[in-house]
């Protein structure tokens, strides 16, 4: 088994995978199918605002397993459609961003300082294919740097860090996390030892269930969808349940500006837009590689750069960057899409999430089973076929069938979506509270999975009130049993060294780092100010 | 002669029928809870859900598969023992968990609460090192352990730790004693240099065969198939194996018919060579071994007792 064998076998197992029909003769797999409605729900929700393509992940992936089952066959179509909205996701959140002013996702803000002064103008149509070229190229490359990527990280991980030097990687990205994500520290750190105080409840080696208070509920533990659907999405929506009480409803009316004037690209605006293309996205796949710092800054840092930028090299009768400049929304979409490629580096050498969709795809992975995200999946084993590592393939197909879905139709169809944000929030809020509780139970099937939920749901509320993110609480609520595992491994297998985090020169730089980020992200404000 | 034949096709129709109506005498009254105590998507669990398909296709049942995974299989038991003793509640487990996992939990449960069903396969639990090590067997390993050599020896539940640990004290060395969820981790860890030798119970066999893997000895009272010259237990100087089975369990007090039911229509599926699953039991476990009613109460029974054995031994 050679490297290009290994490639090979991953297009195959996309493309000849259990077939869903076919087209004169011709079998369309399951996999492909999947990519695609993934796609497309994804630009629809990322046009929708209120939604994001981690809420139709959530609520999309239960009802997926249960449909699919538990089989290895499962992975790629149920990873495939995931990987679809993720990537639809990210285009469709332009669309109300451009068209009304209102962004779809959050990493959409800057591009309504520019997309929507050209939608005043006339020049909807052009914006939205600035925004669909931009975000489908920083996509792209961030594929690329991904696969060259993901591998020789995996290799040198397994190769050089033994299991303190693991257990220490961990905590760092745990402290990395709570530092960076959310704006303070402290309340980062909040988040996650909430999300490890409640993954250790019920869990661990010993026989007798912990902090279970000896009740049968607790004993096995909270079940994983419920703690990361409850705090992300119910708790989303309980807060914009509550936003849409306190608020007098703004009156219905959209403003609709007829467009004129030229609407296509042409090669000159290619020309002109690539250079703030090909910086957003290096910006973008940079800081999707580190675990938690998300698209939103991706884009804020993208667009100050070409700001910058096209401050002085600008002609004088172009617009400047908040006044309907085609290079700002060239540079925020090219910045925010290309994360999300990039972010699936410490997911598949590491096993780390950094971002929310991240988290759903370790959570596919875990519940359907067969494919554990980590440095050991990139085994190039030569005598027999290392699975995981065909899936790993797979995957990086399915990005690639979805970056072709994305430069052919997903202009076309983004364009079509501006009807989504006349959706009242009053009727999607319910709907997804009720989707959500379902894709819950079609999953656990017992009710007290559903109590469980709801109590993340308050807890998430709650978070979202304090201005608590609740994302380093997901990401630790996942980590916590693996690094519990590997801090046990880790201690037993250096012999009892009760200072194993310590001993080892990596791994001492690595706990001199998780302390060092913190301190730095508390101190930077006063330096600012 | 025409009457004779008459008569004989008679009774062998009457025979027939008496044959299939012990199976056919019992239906379960509603559709059946599946517990399973393995992670979703291992080896254990698609074996539970293929049995539980197979069931499905040929007799009618209804399954409603869940997983209720954790602390050894104690978490499905506790669950179990609290569901309708009538066949609309049954769980898969291994021996393991109903010896010496129920018991070191002390959570107010015996064997004795719990009606054996049937198992499905063994184990072939070897202990597993790299070709590439050069060790031959695991006499060569508690050498390199005498001559100073730290030994990370992985491991998937505490009964095994403790037979390690008995190791250990029968030949004056010393391992590193690491804990893993399940025998697919401990191979991982082997595979990736994390840990030296461990316990696997079957997923070796594809690195055995190909020359990459290594039995070093076998965890059972008999010899292994792939290795059958590796030694045993008792000539590392401990007098406790390993065997175990994988099993399904209903609560305590089930009907006998509907016991009996249950281990007939599970034994003629495992037993079915045509069937996926039983192609993934050769495979994987080494075929299928089918125990039910008393001698599996009593298998169950003994591993409850024996375990208690294990465990003074460990204390001693």
């Amino acid at each position: 088994m050679e490297v290009l064998d290994y490639i090979w076998l991953g297009v195959q197992a996309v493309f000849l995978g259990p077939e869903a029909f076919s087209v004169l003769g011709l079998p369309i797999s399951i996999t492909i199918l999947m990519v695609l409605a993934g796609f497309l729900v994804g630009i629809m929700v990322g046009a929708t605002p209120g939604l994001a393509g981690p809420v139709a992940m959530a609520i999309s992936l239960p009802i997926l397993i249960s449909a699919f089952g538990y089989s290895e066959d499962a992975l790629l179509p149920v990873l495939g459609f995931l990987i679809g909205v993720m990537k639809g996701a990210t285009i469709g959140g332009a669309v109300p961003a451009i068209l009304f002013n209102t962004p779809g996702t959050p990493d959409a803000y800057m591009t309504t300082l520019d997309g929507y002064p050209m939608t005043q103008r006339g020049q909807a149509k052009k914006a939205l294919r600035i925004a669909h070229f931009s975000s489908a190229s920083g996509d792209t490359f961030s594929d690329v740097v991904l696969i060259v990527c993901a591998p020789f990280l995996a290799i040198i991980v397994e190769a050089y860090l033994d299991l303190p030097e693991k257990t220490a990687l961990f905590i760092l990205s745990l402290s990395f996390i709570a530092a960076v994500i959310g704006g303070s520290p402290a309340k980062g750190l909040i988040s996650t030892g909430l999300g490890l105080l409640a993954v250790y409840i019920g869990t661990g080696e010993d026989f007798y269930p912990r902090l279970s208070f000896g009740t049968e509920q607790l004993a096995s533990g909270f079940p994983i969808a419920s703690a990361v659907l409850g705090v992300l999405v119910i708790g989303a929506v309980f807060k914009g349940l509550e936003e849409l009480w306190l608020e007098k409803r703004t009156s219905g009316n959209i403003a609709v500006v007829q467009d004129s004037g030229d609407q296509r690209l042409h090669v000159g605006d290619i020309k002109r837009l690539f250079p703030f293309i090909a910086r957003s996205a290096f910006v973008g796949t940079a800081i999707g590689a580190l675990p938690g710092i998300g698209s939103t800054l991706a884009a804020t840092l993208g667009y100050t750069l070409g700001k910058s930028r096209h401050k002085k090299n600008k002609e004088d009768s172009d617009p400047n960057f908040g006044e309907g400049a085609p290079e700002g929304i060239a540079a925020t979409e090219a910045a925010n899409s290309s994360v999300s490629g990039a972010n699936l580096i410490p997911v598949l050498s590491l096993g780390i999430p950094g971002n929310a969709a991240a988290v759903f795809l370790i959570l596919a992975a875990e519940s359907i089973g067969g494919f554990n995200p980590g440095p050991a999946v990139f085994k190039f084993t030569v005598d027999e076929v290392n699975p995981e590592l065909v899936i790993v393939f797979g995957l990086f197909t399915t990005m690639f069938i979805a970056n072709g879905l994305n430069w052919t139709i997903g202009g076309i169809f983004m364009r079509s979506m501006g009807i989504m944000i006349r959706i009242p929030k009053h009727i999607l809020l319910p709907i997804v509270l009720l989707l959500a509780l379902t894709a819950i139970y079609v999953q656990e099937t017992n009710m007290a999975a559903i109590g469980f939920t709801l109590a993340f749901g308050v807890l998430g509320y709650f978070m979202r009130t304090l201005a608590i993110s609740p994302l380093p609480f997901v990401i630790a609520f996942i980590l916590g049993d693996k690094l519990e595992q590997s801090a046990r491994q880790a201690f037993a297998a250096t012999g009892g060294d009760p200072f194993f985090l310590f001993t080892s020169p990596v791994a001492l730089v690595f706990m001199l780092l998780s302390v060092g980020v913190i301190i730095y992200a508390t101190r930077k404000p006063k330096a600012n100010s | 002669m025409l009457k004779s034949m008459f008569k004989a096709t008679v009774a062998a129709v009457a025979g027939l029928v008496i044959a299939t109506s012990s199976m056919a005498d019992w239906t379960p009254p509603g559709p059946i809870k599946l517990l399973i105590a393995f992670r979703a998507g291992g080896g254990a669990d698609t074996q539970a859900r293929l049995i539980a398909e197979e069931l499905e296709a040929s007799l009618g049942w209804k399954f409603i598969p869940e997983q209720v995974t954790g602390k050894g299989g104690v978490n499905l038991l506790k669950a179990l023992s609290g569901m309708p003793n009538d066949g609309t509640a049954i769980g898969m487990a291994v021996t393991e968990s109903l010896g010496y996992n129920l018991r070191s939990a002390n959570a107010g449960l015996t064997a004795a609460d719990f009606t054996g069903l049937s198992t499905t396969a063994g184990f072939q639990l070897a202990i597993v090192g790299r070709t590439a090590d050069g060790w031959k067997t695991m006499h060569d390993v508690i050498a390199a352990a005498k001559e100073g050599k730290d030994i990370r020896f992985g491991s998937m539940s505490p009964r095994l730790a403790d037979m390690a640990y008995l190791m250990e004290e029968a030949n004056g060395v010393q391992f590193n004693v690491v804990a893993y969820k399940g025998g697919k981790a401990v191979l991982d860890a082997i595979n990736a240099g994390d840990v030296d030798v461990g316990f696997v119970a079957g997923p070796q066999g594809k690195g055995v065969a190909a020359g990459d893997l290594v039995e070093l000895a076998s965890a059972l009272s008999k010899p292994l198939n792939a290795t059958p010259d590796a030694p045993l237990m008792s000539d590392l100087g401990v007098d406790f194996d390993a065997d175990g089975y994988f099993v399904f369990v209903g609560p305590k007090g089930m009907p006998a018919e509907a016991q009996e039911a249950f281990g007939e229509a599970i034994a003629s599926v495992v037993s079915n060579p045509d069937l996926k699953v039983t192609k993934i039991i050769n495979k994987v476990f080494g075929g299928a071994t089918t125990i039910q009613g008393t001698e599996l109460d009593q298998l169950l029974q003994d591993g409850y007792e024996g375990a208690g054995a294990l465990m003074e031994a460990v204390n001693q």
